[in-house]
């Protein structure tokens, strides 16, 4: 049996159900039926281009990170990070007044399989293992650059983090990185409450790390002399730190984030490549040590950020952060942004950020050869007291499909405070020129 | 998907060259007819609306601790934030409460303390519904997207529309897929998209008096059929038959109404909605779908 | 713990201690949080951005994290 409707359809709908059709439309667009958007998967991907100036440090680094939603807040975070160095790194050695030539470990070293066509050495017994070493020169008046720097880096990080009520949330990170001479492993655990009509949360966290360093051709014996090659094999330093985070919605405009960090590392603290010069009173080099640090770090930093909505799309982002630790250093960052929405799919964002740091107590641009050799002593120029703004702009778009586009470009210099000078022949040379670089980062983030 | 549901997908073939691949979900025996003679097609566009269907169940039902609907029950008053597929889902019901002048309102299922349909006679006394009806009410919750605030002893439930709002979403999910002819049948709940070969989708209406025979046959080209009413759930009081409509402004079986209403309409969440508020107007039901100016079919009361 | 660090949890106590006594002029209704939802609005917006300036920073600074956790992880001169 075949029915007939009971009514045919009348022309103009009626009120309730001319609603009715809006509202389920917009639902079922809204909820992404078919084609519009679902944000199960957001993956947020960079490429970075570093570069420093005078043929120092050039670094290509990509980013893939993906966050997966499996629903009510549950996240999975995946990130993979890759990067390459080449070009020249400070050895610690200041510049002089005639040629230095240092000798560093090239990082391949010769096995019994390779075609050594003869050995030489004192004792007359074969050598089973031999390592080789590349040269480099720097000219008179020259920062010294360790030339055969080059790294490639390959980070993996995960996270997960879900509630546990209404008000809790519970996460886990996770990190491993691996370089040739460098292997890093982290884990993280946060514990964050809201409070407040969530207008307050309140955070926690500890994380621990660890880290095994077989530095090429071994890790040198500090203070030794830097001819003398005398090696050990491998170190390592572990840190444990801890955070307390309170983010406060202050007005429906502003959001204030107030972090209190602490974080103890024991271990090895040294830089393996990192030597220092010692100097003669009429500023010629006497020679050269590695460098020694304390086998221990605690630092305490505090972090303050602002967020400011203007107009319609426009955030102001302002963070200072004052970092303390025990070898004496004590910094300050200024970090301004201005989100400048141009359209509802385009923005600018203006950025600049100041820096500065005092030295560390036993940082020393170079040791008087006449002096007895002090406990702790580097010349890393990362201890140094020094300044450092940074400035530059990032642009994005929103592609049809919801995608994000962005293009930035920051320049950062880095110059001396209360340079040392030199004596006799050094006193005419700028033995700390710092470091200018620039950075370009494209991003591209999407969901699938 | 969580271990407890049955999620196998079979295939059988049905009359006109179909396919139709049947699962369980929302507690319904649930299809997709596929107008294809491949069998390991209409499996694989099976698979896709059963993944949808224990989606949509896992995310909104009331019964599981772990859902979104269970999250903002036990939220105590508190505002929660929801995501943008329920905010969607709270605008509709919004809408929906507003454009009924609430009488379709997804805070009523605390009436449900006292109402057991089971077909005995215990009827609740007023003094058991009167308290309740103070929990009562959309407007009574505050909804400023995102942010969901239920407040404290209030209950909301999304199972009105959930089930057709997964067949609008499983449908849509199945046709992004392939061109041939599909409709997804959810229980009674069905939405179809394509004509089939043999000409139109063949769809028995049930008559709920006799539930096992299929006696109106519907000959369906595009859109959506919902069907509100259930036999199986009444309560005996003063010899009438109450159904277990429950008016969500008087806590109190809507009375004189058709047995069931089958209503069409372009998708099968606006077809569910109609479905559900000619209920709730009783005995006014034929009356109140020919004002919406939608096909329909009433099964009368028994 | 040393005198700016003192302060700051001073600050930082402050801060949570007027929330806490519900001071009606601080925090925002659930209704007035459309602006905060905003991604612009969110604090770990651009996290894969942070991390790189973390490394890039890190690399020629003797100060990292603060943020967040980060920081460290490798040997980069």
């Amino acid at each position: 049996m075949q029915l007939k409707p009971d009514e045919e359809k009348p022309a103009e709908l009626p009120t309730l159900r001319r609603s009715l059709v809006a509202a389920s439309c917009a639902l079922l667009s809204a909820t992404g039926a078919v084609h519009a958007e679902n944000t199960d998967w957001q993956i947020d991907s960079a490429l970075l281009y570093y570069q420093e100036g005078k043929g120092r440090v050039q670094a290509v680094e990509p980013v893939v990170s993906v966050k997966r939603d499996f629903g009510d807040e549950h996240v999975l975070g995946l990130k993979l990070t890759y990067d390459a160095l080449t070009g020249g790194s400070p050895n610690g050695a200041i510049p002089s007044a005639s040629p230095q030539t240092f000798a560093a470990p090239s990082g391949s070293s010769l096995t019994q399989n390779q075609q050594v066509q003869t050995y030489t050495t004192a004792s007359g017994r074969t050598v089973r293992r031999l390592d080789t070493f590349s040269l480099y020169t720097a000219t008179p008046g020259e920062l010294p650059l360790d030339t055969s720097f080059k790294d490639q880096r390959v980070a993996i990080d995960g996270s997960w983090s879900q509630p546990l009520t209404d008000a809790v949330k519970l996460s886990f990170g996770g990190g491993f990185s691996k370089e040739h001479d460098w292997t890093a492993m982290n884990a993280s655990v946060g514990l964050s409450r809201d409070f407040n009509a969530h207008n307050t949360t309140l955070s926690l966290g500890l994380s621990g790390e660890h880290d095994a360093i077989k530095p090429v051709g071994g890790a040198p014996i500090a203070m030794s002399d830097y001819t003398l090659f005398q090696k050990l094999r491998q170190e390592s330093r572990s840190s444990t730190g801890g955070q307390i985070g309170l983010t406060q919605v202050m007005t429906p405009r502003w959001l204030l984030r107030l972090n209190m960090n602490y974080d103890q590392s024991t271990g090895y603290q040294n830089d393996p490549y990192k030597i220092f010069s010692l100097v003669n009173a009429d500023g010629t080099v006497a020679g050269y040590r590695y460098e020694n640090r304390p086998d221990s770090r605690v630092r305490e930093s505090a972090y303050l950020e602002s967020r400011i909505a203007f107009r319609a799309d426009d955030v102001l982002t302002l963070s200072y952060r004052r970092l303390k630790d025990d070898w004496q250093i004590q910094s300050d960052t200024i970090d301004l942004k201005y989100h400048w929405a141009l359209s509802d799919d385009r923005y600018l964002e203006p950025h600049v950020r100041w820096y500065r740091q005092s030295a560390a107590d036993f940082y020393h641009l170079f040791w008087d050869a006449t002096k007895p050799l002090p406990q702790f002593a580097s010349a890393d120029p990362r201890l140094a007291a020094f300044t450092a703004p940074t400035a530059g702009f990032k642009y994005a778009m929103t592609g049809p499909d919801g995608g994000e586009w962005s293009a930035r470009l920051d320049y950062y210099f880095q110059t001396g405070k209360n340079v040392q000078k030199g004596p006799g022949v050094l006193a005419p040379l700028d033995l700390y020129p710092g470091v200018k670089s620039i950075m370009l980062q494209f991003g591209w983030r999407f969901g699938l | 998907m969580p271990a407890s549901f049955d999620q196998a997908v079979r295939v059988e073939s049905r009359p006109g060259g179909l396919h139709a691949a049947c699962f369980k979900a929302m507690a319904s025996p649930c299809e997709v007819l596929v107008d294809t003679g491949d069998a390991d097609l209409a499996l694989f566009l099976g698979e896709i609306a059963a993944q949808e269907a224990w989606r949509v169940e896992q995310r909104y039902s009331r019964y599981r601790s772990d859902s979104v609907v269970a999250r903002l029950n036990r939220s105590g008053g508190r505002p929660v934030l929801v995501d943008a597929e329920t905010t969607a889902l709270i605008d509709f019901a919004k809408s929906s409460f507003q454009g009924s002048q609430g009488a379709f309102d997804i805070t009523c299922g605390v009436l449900r303390r006292v109402w057991h349909f089971d077909g005995s006679e215990r009827v609740p006394s007023m003094a058991a519904i009167k308290p309740l009806l103070e929990l009562i009410g959309f407007d009574k919750l505050t909804w400023q997207s995102p942010w969901l605030t239920v407040p404290e002893g209030m209950e909301i439930d999304l199972g009105g529309i959930g089930k057709e709002f997964a067949v609008d979403r499983a449908l849509a999910l199945v046709t992004a897929q392939r061109k041939e002819a599909v409709l997804v049948n959810f229980g009674g709940d069905l939405a179809c998209r394509g004509v089939p070969r043999s000409g139109a989708w063949q769809v028995g209406i049930e008559q709920p008096l006799e539930p096992l025979q299929a006696a109106l046959l519907l000959e369906l080209k595009s859109g959506a059929l919902a069907t509100s009413g259930d036999t199986h759930r009444y309560l005996m009081h003063q010899g009438r038959r109450l159904g277990h409509i429950l008016d969500p402004r008087t806590g109190w079986p809507v009375e004189g109404g058709p047995a069931s209403v089958t209503v069409a309409a372009g998708s099968c969440t606006e077809a569910g909605t109609l479905a559900t508020l000619a209920l709730l107007q009783g005995a006014g039901a034929g009356a109140f779908l020919r004002g919406q100016g939608v096909q329909f079919w009433c099964q009368p009361p028994a | 713990m040393n005198q700016s660090l003192r302060s700051w949890s001073l600050i930082a106590g402050s801060v949570l201690l007027l929330a806490l006594t519900g001071c009606s002029t601080i925090g925002a209704k659930p209704w007035e949080r459309a602006r905060l939802a905003r991604a612009s609005m969110q604090l770990d917006d651009h996290a894969v951005e942070a991390g790189i300036d973390d490394h890039v920073y890190f690399s020629k600074e003797a100060s990292s994290g603060g943020r967040g956790f980060g920081g460290g992880g490798c040997g980069c001169n």
